[in-house]
């Protein structure tokens, strides 16, 4: 490889990515992009308990009123002032043929639901809840919460046992999660798993990114004839390692400015983080982040540029897009659900597995303690993708950019890693 | 190393580039001698850009070896080249100073007497007012010009040139011709790849005219025309010279529009002709014996019609 040559084209590639206002544009887009889809998901949330909700709550237990009314009355439901709560009592069968009646009030949601507490619920806490939309798991997870109360309270009622006790039995079991590693344990908050999705979304945008770049750029050489003037200095090598080059050292910095707000908040005292979104990650595991996203940009780049100079268009390019994309995609779904269960198998092995290592590993190593092992693994496994791949997307690259016109088949173009020259 | 015989500067031995089935080039033999402006004619497709491709690296060759100043090729070698490929390419939305500095850089020349020499270029080309403007924003004739200065300006001793003259108006065909032809008093040599032969016969030297991949024919064009133009004759007139056709001395007759082109058996048929024309009161504006066009030798060697060559006789391109 000639160096000084490369020099140029990286130089090129630098003034043309990194100086550029789209670098500065998008390097902010994105954490705002994050932001604003989880604030559009947490607005989701909140809006669906914004709106006042009428709900009927009919016992079939005589005498049950007072203590749902009380119960309710302490609960989180009455402190949002989301509910509108309403409390008959009448017998099963009367209910039955009420019910009818109500119906129209239920289709035109002036009433959300009605809750029926039958009487046998006093032993097998069975209760039904009618509604348009009987799948609101928020709302009977609340309700659920409080007739869980009324009922063991007047389960329990007039058999002689102390309030304490009854107050124990109606108390929800709370789990604390503490998370175990090798310095130490401690409380487990739900830190882990914003790192994790910020680092799965940052990984995608950061290659997705500066892929498109790059296959944009290749096709614009080739489009516009540029590629062979360029051919006629430099080598074909030379060429798509400086284009690599430039784009990955653009693609690193991107990923600096990304990242380095949250080792800033995360290792320093200066933003006072909540219990819950502590988090420690090691300056090895940083470490580890950047190698693992330079091995990985380097290895996509290569595909990107390879499929730019197998086509001659943006839009062929997008639609021979697909292999590529399937390899950044797949992971990425897998990386987003690790949050579920960062120990399953399936996290696991993609964690160490060709291509969705770069991004399920990292998603992972934020929410468990990864054996360094597995780490060693990973790095292998990323690094012989990229000496195995790399020389293949050089031959597709060097043969494209040569070629015009015909859209090539995927025969073809095995035929040309297969090719002498 | 350097050889005990004088050896021209670059010669081609035995190219040959297949691609699939199709051979581009077959065979390929020919010498680029020094202080000359070498012409590597064809039509479209005869495999003229394979060749230079494979001189500049782009392309290996399958056979043969191409041997510049006494060794074989290296990819240093594309540091002493200047191409002007026939498809041209600049970045858009780079300015026109950074785009000569790049391609200087890519060549392996840096520094403040790049930027001198980019600026002095720039001016005498009348473009040192848009120095810092976008490419994109430069009509196509003055990209070319920009094109042109990035062939030269590393000061490359040998220069390719594949129809370099195509989009330019007359003047800058002239401009650009001074500058092709003070080249070759510098003792570089440059090869001139075009399918229009008046530009090939009015710039070189010496020739190598290539048809479906095979050299059929090269040396130095007063050689060339020596051999062909036996028996030859070019004449301008007015007035219908169909009864030639039937005259039984002569072997062929090319209309070319301007002028024709007539071959006699032998050069002593050249007067009895001549007579043959004034008997029948033709105007004769110019005859020309044993003269020959470039057009025509290729016509003849490459057994064509003369409508299927492109020539640039009847005002494609610019004169000069």
């Amino acid at each position: 490889m000639n160096f000084k040559k490369t020099k140029g084209i990286i130089r090129r590639e630098l003034k043309d990515k990194l100086f550029s206002k789209s670098f500065v544009i998008m390097t902010l887009l994105i954490p705002g992009i994050i932001f604003l889809s989880v604030g559009i998901q947490s607005y989701m949330m909140s809006y669906d308990s914004n709106t006042t909700k009428k709900i009927m709550i009919v016992t079939g237990i005589p005498n049950l009123i007072d203590e749902l009314q009380n119960e309710f009355i302490q609960s989180d439901m009455a402190v949002s002032k989301e509910f509108i709560l309403t409390f008959e009592e009448m017998n099963e069968k009367d209910f039955m043929n009420g019910l009818e009646k109500m119906k129209p009030l239920l289709m035109d949601e002036s009433l959300n639901g009605i809750v029926f507490i039958p009487k046998d619920a006093l032993t097998n806490k069975e209760v039904r809840y009618y509604s348009k939309n009987p799948k609101n798991r928020s709302l009977t997870g609340k309700l659920s919460s409080v007739i869980n109360q009324v009922l063991v309270t007047k389960y329990f009622a007039g058999r002689d046992i102390d309030q304490k006790d009854i107050l124990y039995a109606k108390k929800r079991v709370h789990f604390n999660t503490m998370k175990v590693s090798s310095q130490n344990i401690e409380k487990e908050g739900f830190g882990g798993e914003i790192i994790s999705f910020g680092f799965t979304f940052l990984l995608y945008m950061g290659l997705m990114l500066s892929g498109t770049l790059i296959l944009r750029s290749v096709i614009e050489e080739k489009n516009n004839r540029i590629v062979e003037v360029l051919l006629s200095s430099v080598s074909s090598n030379d060429l798509m390692v400086g284009k690599i080059i430039g784009a990955s050292l653009t693609a690193l910095a991107q990923m600096f400015i990304w990242i380095i707000p949250i080792i800033l908040i995360l290792s320093t005292t200066w933003f006072m983080l909540p219990p819950e979104l502590n988090i420690s990650i090691s300056i090895w595991q940083w470490l580890y982040f950047f190698l693992n996203f330079l091995i990985g940009i380097v290895t996509f780049l290569g595909l990107f540029a390879a499929v730019g100079a197998i086509f001659d268009n943006d839009q062929d390019a997008q639609s021979g897009l697909w292999p590529v994309m399937m390899l950044i995609m797949i992971p990425f779904f897998i990386a987003l659900s690790v949050g579920n269960n960062p120990s399953n198998s399936l996290a696991v092995y993609t964690s160490m597995f060709p291509f969705s290592a770069i991004i399920v590993m990292p998603a992972r190593m934020a929410l468990v303690e990864v054996p360094v092992s597995q780490f060693i693994i990973s790095i292998i496994v990323s690094l012989v993708t990229l000496i195995l791949v790399f020389p293949l997307s050089g031959k597709i690259y060097r043969i494209g950019i040569l070629m015009t016109g015909k859209k090539p088949t995927w025969k073809e173009v095995a035929s040309w890693i297969k090719a002498k020259n | 190393m350097g050889r005990p015989e004088k050896m021209n500067p670059l010669v081609i031995r035995n190219l040959t580039k297949n691609f699939g089935d199709i051979c581009a080039v077959n065979h390929a033999n020919f010498e680029v001698t020094e202080n000359s402006v070498f012409g590597l004619i064809g039509r479209n497709g005869a495999g003229k850009t394979t060749t230079i491709r494979m001189l500049m690296n782009i392309y290996l060759p399958d056979e043969g070896e191409i041997i510049f100043r006494g060794e074989k090729i290296t990819p240093e070698f594309k540091d002493v080249v200047g191409y002007l490929p026939e498809e041209r390419g600049l970045y858009k939305k780079m300015s026109v100073l950074d785009t000569l500095l790049f391609f200087a850089e890519i060549k392996g020349k840096t520094g403040s007497t790049v930027k001198r020499k980019a600026l002095e270029y720039l001016e005498r080309f009348e473009l040192l007012d848009r120095a810092s403007s976008k490419i994109q924003d430069l009509s196509k004739g003055n990209q070319q010009k920009i094109q042109f200065i990035t062939t030269i300006l590393h000061d490359p001793d040998f220069i390719i040139l594949d129809e370099p003259f195509s989009g330019l108006d007359p003047i800058n065909t002239d401009l650009l011709k001074d500058i092709i032809l003070e080249m070759k008093e510098k003792n570089k040599v440059i090869i001139f790849s075009t399918h229009l032969m008046d530009y090939a016969e009015k710039l070189c030297d010496h020739i190598a005219m290539i048809d479906k991949g095979k050299i059929i024919v090269s040396g130095s064009m007063k050689d060339i025309k020596q051999k062909f133009s036996d028996g030859n004759i070019t004449l301008i007139h007015e007035g219908d010279i169909s009864f030639a056709r039937n005259l039984p001395y002569v072997e062929k007759v090319n209309d070319f529009g301007n002028f024709t082109g007539i071959k006699v058996k032998d050069s002593l048929h050249t007067q009895e002709f001549l007579k043959e024309l004034v008997n029948r009161n033709i105007r004769i504006d110019k005859f020309s014996a044993n003269d020959i066009s470039l057009h025509e030798i290729f016509v003849q060697l490459a057994g064509v019609s003369e409508n299927e060559t492109t020539h640039s006789w009847k005002g494609v391109g610019n004169e000069f």
